[in-house]
């Protein structure tokens, strides 16, 4: 088991903002008061991305019975698309008492001449790691047998939250895939994304603009991922980590193994979008390659303003509470002010040390950091006079007794809200928030209420 | 009656069309009121159950979870991670019942929740569903039997106005409240254990709750057993009604394995006027009755010339295939997500336990198919019509008013299906 990552070195990521303050683990729920997924769904949404390997998971029914076709990750990958698919040993009885190693090398067999991956992660769960199944060797048998990378993921759901998941995903990445292939040539301008998961195309928003200013996406992790080029990715110039901090440790070891400096950018909304381009421009350190730059932000976003123009009337003055988690605290509060929406408050409850501070810049001084935003929410509606409540399903209430617009912001999106052209389905969405007549027409009494 | 294969030949599912005990368990106890799901499990199990529900029914799921860690499944026995779930839930939320059930995770370590169980005192029920055995159906009927088990007081006198209706996982919630009608419209009074049709209908609420907010209130759930009468729908709940009949051998017991369809309505109909000395049903169920058979006689042509594969559970399968085959359709194969009784008696050319790899390799076999939003890409790589039914649909909006029993649902259904056949024909 001298394979297995460290927990603990990873819980004490010295790349953290707040490592030093914090002396607990960022991850331990409380029973009966938990929210949010596990260890393997946090791997899984890091490495379910990659359309051209297979993902088995390694252990009951429901961990993939119950999570199969439920991210909508894009791919451009011409060969089927097996994010899509799912498959998995799907314990049984008789394989928690007698051990799951001999059914698991069948299973991959089976993956690979039937479905012909270019890899196969396996996924360790809840059961499997209990009952002792050795992954790693299994595993490595199989590789050998079939001369491609089988890739262990000791995430099993127990070990803590989707953040410490994704982290584990990562170092599966690291340790079996980045470095195993030389890249055919390389650019003065390579770069890897990390912690892209081109969900609902996100990453296609600003991709396209990359490569106009000639900058190489070498790898990505792993939204449109491919394995043949993140075993690459060590020949980057630079690792890019989008909106996505768990994956830090990763940047630092790629960092330190490889030399490869990293920067933390996020793509949503204009000025998000735009000092990320001037970042990676900025990191590259070519006078060119600024110069490039900065002409295309220029033009970018001028036709943004064009194509926001019908939208800016209908904002103005209009002023909105953000109920969510995460980096969406302060990224979706960001593009909210880039439509010209006043955000008066948002929810810091579920976000890390990093997150609040960022919030606290986008929102100014006097604006309101929701720790709890259940209690609060409707209370801030009021002193404010706020137009729109963005939240979650349960807060939908609060909205119809105060007779204001609502938006779901964590119900599964359906259309990008990344880079410039994504800020305009934001603006259409919200257009349609503020003017739909259904909060109003819901709100009626019956007629044989008084 | 065709072929029936049964035994696993792959060493994994591919595109598991399957669920587990636990997720059944967790929509059994969302249809008792002011409940909180406690799933014994890691945060994950949980999490994936909410999401899931949330998404099919477009409505706030309430559950929890004792949230066992890699260090807790080592050194706790189940007891601080339960108690400690209790005692945070029952401040945060005071629900009417808690209901405890196991994961894989808390089964292959051992715990033994009967014996924490009893040493907490709060409104509680527990039961074992290892998502290692069983599925979706068993998960649901374990927990049914556990409400009646742990909850309801032994009677000796019978009510016999009294009816308790146990309905199987796949019906949705309007179906619950179409059997319940039903059944009212001869003059009964009936009870549904678990009931959704009043908790997941998707209604608008006076405010947000973290419970469960409709269903068989704890109080209806303790009185069960002066019932009459105890019908039972789908062959995973047959236990269930033997649970029930323990508390008062004077209940007697009726069983239906679906009711979609002319003749399975018939016999509830039959059955119910016998129990009741009615002479007729009410008017509107003699017109449902005659516009099935409009139905089946503007159908046929359409389905009659439709290859069509069912997947879902066994359950679901008896009911849709029956109703399917009633109106002429060649059902030429059904995929069931675990093995049933029931799978020996379905109208379809050939039946296996299996996953949608399987559906997949049988496509020169039917032009449409019937299942969950899971067959959508199936269906679209295949070229074949598409009519989701079952757990999960995330695509589709209205899910929990969906009907297809009796003779109203029946008729839908099938102009449903006729449609989407006709359809693909025309646009080849």
């Amino acid at each position: 088991m001298a394979d297995k990552p460290k927990i603990r070195e990873l819980l004490n990521e010295s790349a953290c903002a707040h490592s030093p303050a914090k002396k607990s683990a960022c991850n331990a729920p409380t029973p009966g008061a938990t929210t949010g997924g596990c260890a393997f769904e946090g791997a899984q949404i890091t490495l379910f991305p990659y359309a051209d390997a297979a993902h088995l998971v390694h252990g009951p029914l429901t961990c993939l019975g119950a999570s199969w076709e439920t991210r909508a990750t894009k791919t451009s990958w011409r060969g089927r698309d097996l994010t899509q698919m799912g498959f998995t040993t799907a314990t049984t009885n008789n394989d928690v008492i007698f051990g799951g190693e001999g059914k698991l090398a069948k299973a991959i067999d089976y993956i690979v001449a039937r479905y012909a991956p270019r890899a196969v992660f396996v996924y360790a769960t809840c059961v499997t790691a209990l009952i002792g199944d050795d992954l790693d060797a299994v595993c490595k048998e199989a590789a050998t047998r079939h001369g491609l990378p089988v890739v262990p993921v000791h995430a099993p759901g127990f070990v803590g939250s989707k953040n410490l998941g994704s982290r584990l995903g990562g170092e599966a990445v690291l340790r079996h895939l980045i470095g195993t292939l030389e890249p055919a040539e390389t650019t003065p301008f390579d770069i890897n994304l990390i912690g892209e998961y081109n969900v609902t195309g996100d990453m296609w928003q600003y991709s396209p603009l990359l490569e106009e200013l000639g900058i190489r996406v070498l790898a990505t992790l792993s939204g449109d991922g491919r394995v043949a080029r993140i075993r690459t990715a060590h020949r980057a110039k630079l690792n890019v980590l989008v909106c996505a901090k768990s994956l830090v440790s990763l940047t630092r070891k790629l960092e330190e193994r490889y030399g490869i400096p990293s920067i933390s950018v996020s793509f949503y909304g204009r000025r998000d979008t735009s000092s990320g381009l001037r970042a990676i421009a900025g990191a590259l350190g070519d006078a060119e390659l600024t110069a490039r730059t900065e002409a295309l932000i220029e033009r970018e976003e001028a036709d943004l303003e064009r194509r926001l123009a019908p939208y800016r009337e209908l904002f103005r003055g209009k002023k909105a509470v953000l109920n969510t988690g995460g980096n969406k605290a302060w990224s979706i509060a960001a593009a909210l002010q880039d439509l010209g929406i006043e955000v008066v408050a948002t929810a810091v409850g579920k976000s890390t040390e990093a997150d609040r501070e960022k919030a606290r810049e986008y929102l100014g001084p006097n604006r309101v950091l929701m720790t709890k935003p259940g209690q609060e929410q409707a209370r801030i509606i009021d002193e404010t006079g706020a137009h729109l409540l963005l939240a979650g399903g349960r807060s939908l209430y609060t909205a119809l007794k105060k007779g204001i617009a609502f938006a779901d912001v964590n119900q599964e999106k359906k259309k990008s809200y990344g880079g410039y052209r994504g800020l305009l389905n934001l603006a259409e969405d919200l257009k349609h928030a503020l003017e739909t007549p259904v909060f109003r027409n819901v709100a009626r009494r019956a007629p044989w209420e008084t | 009656m065709g072929d029936v294969n049964r035994r696993a030949v792959k060493p994994l599912q591919v595109n598991p069309v399957g669920l587990t005990q636990p997720m059944g368990a967790t929509l059994a106890f969302l249809g008792v009121d002011r409940c909180m799901p406690l799933m014994h499990g890691a945060q994950g199990c949980t999490s994936f159950a909410k999401v899931y529900f949330t998404r099919h029914f477009c409505e706030p799921i309430a559950i929890q979870t004792t949230a066992v860690t890699d260090v807790t499944a080592i050194l706790d026995g189940g007891d601080h991670n339960i108690v400690e779930s209790v005692r945070n839930i029952a401040v945060k939320t005071a629900p009417a019942l808690i209901a405890l059930y196991t994961t894989g995770l808390t089964e292959t370590k051992g715990d033994d929740i009967r014996g924490v169980a009893a040493k907490i005192d709060y409104p509680l029920v527990w039961v074992n569903t290892p998502d290692y055995e069983g599925g979706l159906e068993s998960g649901w009927a374990l927990a049914v039997g556990a409400l009646i088990e742990q909850l309801t007081v032994p009677a000796n006198a019978i009510d016999g106005h009294k009816v308790v209706l146990l309905p199987h996982v796949s019906l949705q919630p309007l179906e619950v409240e179409k059997l319940k009608t039903f059944i009212a419209a001869f003059g009964f009074e009936v009870l549904a254990i678990p009931d959704l049709s009043t908790s997941l209908d998707g209604h608008l609420g006076e405010k947000q709750s973290a419970l469960s907010s409709g269903g068989i209130t704890v109080e209806e759930i303790r009185t069960l057993a002066d019932a009459g009468l105890v019908i039972s729908f789908g062959a995973s709940m047959l236990p269930c009604a033997r649970i029930l009949q323990a508390k008062n051998p004077a209940i007697r017991h009726h069983h239906f394995s679906h009711v979609h369809g002319l003749e399975a309505t018939d016999a509830l109909a039959a059955l119910l006027l016998a129990e009741s000395g009615f002479e007729q049903p009410t008017v509107d169920i003699i017109r449902w009755r005659k516009r099935l058979q409009d139905a089946l006689l503007d159908c046929h042509f359409a389905l009659g010339q439709t290859r069509i594969l069912v997947a879902g559970e066994p359950d679901f399968l008896g009911g849709a295939c029956q109703l399917l085959a009633e109106a002429g359709a060649k059902v030429t194969g059904a995929i069931a997500t675990v093995d049933s009784p029931l799978l020996d008696g379905l109208p379809v050319d050939r039946v296996l336990v299996g996953d949608l790899e399987d559906a997949e390799s049988l496509h020169d076999a039917y032009d449409l198919i019937v299942g969950s939003g899971h067959v959508e890409a199936l269906a679209h790589r295949y070229h074949k019509g598409v009519v989701l039914r079952g757990f999960p649909d995330w695509e589709t909006l209205g899910n929990q008013l969906r009907n297809d029993v009796l003779y109203e649902g029946g008729a839908y259904f099938l102009f449903e299906v006729a449609n989407v056949a006709e359809r693909m024909r025309r646009d080849g």
